[in-house]
């Protein structure tokens, strides 16, 4: 049971959260500026092939993570242009955008490696002592760059939304639009480029999936941006705590691994497996039913 | 500093195929408060969109000048000058304010004071605003949330975020729709306060008597038409009767109606409501109504006055069926209402009471359906075919003057008056024709409505009670209550706390209001 409190638990934790963390800010940022976004597991995945695609091509992880976020500002933007200006609802553009997604990376799969499950494997940051130590394991996850963008983004989401011009618009874009509007705010405009930050933020959690397993599989967000709009819900659209709440997920997550080397083989293994998502719908069923939603979520300035 | 003088020549206003201004030319010149009156629909707030640059306009020039060198003019079709915005600023009916935000950032919102890095500099604007409320008099308490904030501190918000702007000209739609009579006196003097300071102050309002105390200036619009465009004189202001008639008559095109009065009530009627002990907790522990006993005759009009929020709306309610955590007895005909358990029970509660809810995008339309579908709401499988659905829905139509007359019109499209038409319409054409009425209980019956459309709301008012119905009116227009009640009562902190005359003045019902037990 020791192996529940020490640094490789810790480790593990922090490592299975950054994804879902990630796809949390960037549903935050979505949502606070009023744009309904179910799409963010899509643009994990898209961000996460397109990491691996440009590495690949080019054995550079650090143009892998340029290409991702570009990859998911560009869809980001994508479903705003739909749902803002062409006016298609919402839920529709996101489900459309998820399975646009899971297709193109598929295609892409095929195309490119000829492969229906994986690509081959690459060469992704490599920073941080060598070992298999929990203090080496922690370092290693601390140390990687993409896992400090994520932090930097949880760090400054609160304050740009909060303490900043920006921010203060982008809350009233999605509490109010037409009030917004009618102080003279470009509404569109501002839910275009917060949706352009929500698809970057979502994105670098694509990429560090798909370093983290140095490669890309077919399908890998596996429902993490689901997960992650769970935690923007129970979060009450607040950053911070949306955080927290993913670093609860990965710790459940974590945990369950260790059970499950624990008791494998037995009946419960499986049981076990399921403890996380339990935990999400418990929590989610327990929480106050939509305390803190942006009031203007889903509404547009003018009909 | 003097405000612009805003030149409006000759503007058309387009929705759709549906024109909301035919032809408007009006002057607004700093110093004197604009009053600007006419019907619903008529096109009033859809002239100060078009003053301030929101409304898409198809013809005719807006043209702003002031001392400073500013001019401006935008023909139709041409997109409004940047300064524009800053300088004309507008209040709207329904308030553009985000509930989540506090006080001082919806008043900076728009107009944003950054320090380096875009990061907002709340306190510079916190200074510049108490700077204003200095000036003006008009407080609020910035740090609450908006959504705490009372109607009238809303308005006050809304004011000063169009002088922190730092507008001249200030347009307000029906300011006062949703004010008490002395939040409403205060409003106005600020406004006179203004525009002695050299404002520009344009007022969109229905009610008469604030016009003949407070303007200098008046216009009245008829069916997309300036038809009335002219200066009050203190002459004028001293024997307001004549001019009074004459704007009521350029409203309405024509001659006004006969003022309601309540009909006479006989010596020996017996009660028909008696409500006894009534008190409804809310969800935050609070005594919304705290022991609320009152007493209704059949034919007799009782008139509820009270500040908004001391438990109105859930008298209403609870009256229709609709608070089930109501304690108390409420007695109609002289049997006690049972508790409403089924949609079955309420319906049985009205075919004997008709209801309109205070607020009508709530509780009272449903604003994508149509006209038609909504003036029979709730009549489903008890009118006989789609011709008599049809007949009854014209008749109703034509019976309220609703405008345009439209079955097939979409409800959120009709002026805010109309649809109040719609909504009290229905209640008491239905409880008419109902074998079980017993009686009608109005929350704001006439708010928004204009004046011709008001006198035909108490005419079907009268009626109802003239057929021996009981008729409880709660309003914040005292002068509507006084004309129309036989007995007004002052709600107070959920509870009955005056019976008063209806020739009582409004100083003595104001002062009831606000719990001044001596009035
Ligand atoms: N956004 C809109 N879309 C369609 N019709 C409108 C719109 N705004 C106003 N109208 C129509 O224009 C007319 C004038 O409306 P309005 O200016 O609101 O009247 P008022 O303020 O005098 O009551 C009404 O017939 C109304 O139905
Ligand atoms: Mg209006």
């Amino acid at each position: 049971m020791s192996s529940i409190f020490s640094l490789t638990m810790l480790a593990e934790s922090i490592r299975i959260a950054v994804p879902y963390t990630c796809a949390a800010i960037g549903g935050v940022w979505a949502e606070r500026a009023g744009v309904i976004q179910i799409g963010l597991e899509g643009i994990l995945l898209t961000g996460a092939f397109t990491a691996v695609a440009v590495t690949h091509a080019t054995n550079s992880p650090t143009l892998g993570l340029v290409a991702a976020i570009a990859a998911g500002v560009a869809l980001s933007l994508g479903h705003g242009q739909l749902t803002e200006r062409a006016r298609v609802h919402a839920v529709i553009s996101g489900i459309a955008l998820n399975l646009f997604a899971l297709a193109a990376t598929r295609m892409g799969l095929r195309a490119l490696y000829d492969s229906a499950s994986n690509s081959p494997g690459i060469e992704a940051y490599r920073f941080g002592p060598t070992g298999a130590t929990g203090g080496a394991m922690l370092l290693r996850v601390l140390a990687d760059p993409v896992f400090f963008l994520a932090l930097a983004a949880v760090a400054a989401t609160p304050f740009l939304l909060q303490r900043t011009r920006f921010g203060l618009r982008v809350r009233a874009a999605g509490e109010n639009p037409v009030a917004a509007a009618s102080v003279g705010i470009a509404v569109t405009r501002v839910r275009l480029t917060a949706l352009a930050v929500s698809g970057a933020i979502c994105a670098l959690g694509g990429a560090h999936l798909a370093y983290d397993q140095q490669r890309f599989e077919s399908g890998m967000s596996a429902g993490r941006g689901f997960i992650a709009l769970a935690a923007v819900v129970v979060s009450g659209w607040r950053a911070g705590r949306a955080a927290l709440a993913c670093l609860a997920f990965g710790t459940l997550e974590a945990l369950q691994i260790v059970l499950q080397d624990e008791v494998r083989k037995t009946a419960i293994g499986d049981l076990i497996q399921t403890l996380p998502y339990v935990a999400t719908l418990l929590v989610l069923a327990l929480a106050p039913r939509r305390a803190g939603a942006p009031e203007g979520l889903g509404k547009h300035a003018a009909d | 500093m003097r405000g612009p003088v805003m030149k409006i020549e000759d503007i058309a206003v387009r929705y759709g195929d549906c024109w909301s201004i035919r032809s408007a030319t009006i002057t607004l010149e700093p110093g004197v408060i604009h009053a600007i009156l006419g019907e619903n629909g008529a096109g009033k707030s859809t002239l100060l969109k078009a003053a301030a640059g929101f409304a898409p306009r198809v013809a005719g020039t807006v043209r702003i000048e002031d001392g400073r060198g500013f001019g401006a003019q935008d023909a139709a079709g041409d997109p409004k000058p940047q300064a524009w915005t800053n300088a004309i600023g507008m209040v709207h009916q329904h308030f553009m304010l985000v509930s989540a935000f506090t006080a001082l950032e919806n008043l900076v919102l728009g107009s944003e004071p950054t320090g380096s890095f875009g990061r907002l500099d709340l306190a510079k604007a916190r200074r510049e605003a108490e700077a204003l409320m200095e000036t003006t008099g008009l407080r609020v308490n910035l740090d609450a949330r908006t959504s705490d904030l009372a109607v009238g501190e809303r308005q006050r918000l809304e004011i000063l975020r169009v002088l922190y702007r730092g507008a001249r000209a200030i347009l307000l739609d029906e300011p006062t729709a949703v004010l008490s009579p002395l939040e409403a006196e205060e409003l106005y003097t600020t406004l006179g306060a203004l525009a002695e300071g050299g404002a520009t102050i344009a007022v969109v309002t229905h009610r008469m008597d604030e016009v003949l105390r407070f303007a200098g200036h008046v216009t009245i619009m008829r069916r997309g038409r300036t038809v009335l465009s002219r200066p009050i004189t203190a002459d004028e202001r001293d024997h307001p009767k004549r001019l009074e008639d004459e704007l009521t008559r350029a409203i309405m095109g024509g001659e006004p109606p006969p003022e309601a009065s309540p009909p006479a009530l006989a010596e020996d009627a017996e009660v028909a409501l008696s409500i006894e002990d009534l008190v409804l907790v809310d969800a935050a522990g609070k005594r919304v109504l705290d022991g609320l006993c009152l007493a209704v005759k059949k034919g007799e009009i009782v008139g509820i006055a009270g500040i908004e929020g001391n438990g109105q709306r859930e008298l209403v309610r609870a009256v229709a069926g609709l608070e089930p955590g109501v304690a108390g007895s409420i007695v109609l005909g002289g049997a006690r209402l049972p508790a409403v358990r089924s949609t079955e029970d309420l319906r049985k509660r009205r075919r004997a009471i008709a209801v309109v809810h205070e607020d009508r995008h709530a509780d009272g339309l449903m604003l994508d359906a149509t006209v038609g579908d909504n003036l029979v709401l709730g009549e489903l499988g008890q009118i006989d075919g789609p011709a008599a659905e049809a007949a009854l829905i014209k008749r109703r139509i034509d019976r309220f003057g609703v405008n345009p007359p439209d079955a097939a019109r979409r409800a959120g499209e009709l002026s805010g008056g109309n649809q109040q038409k719609v909504v009290v319409g229905r209640a008491l054409d239905r409880i008419e024709a109902s074998p079980e009425r017993a009686l009608v209980v109005l929350g704001q019956p006439t708010r928004g409505v204009d004046v011709g459309a008001a006198a035909t709301i108490h005419g079907a008012i009268v009626a109802a009670a003239e057929k021996g119905l009981a008729v409880l009116v709660v309003s914040a227009d005292l002068g509507e209550l006084r004309r129309l009640a036989h007995r007004i009562l002052v709600l107070h902190r959920g509870r009955i706390v005056t019976e008063l005359p209806p020739t009582s003045s409004d100083d003595v019902i104001g002062r009831a209001m606000l719990g001044m037990e001596d009035a």
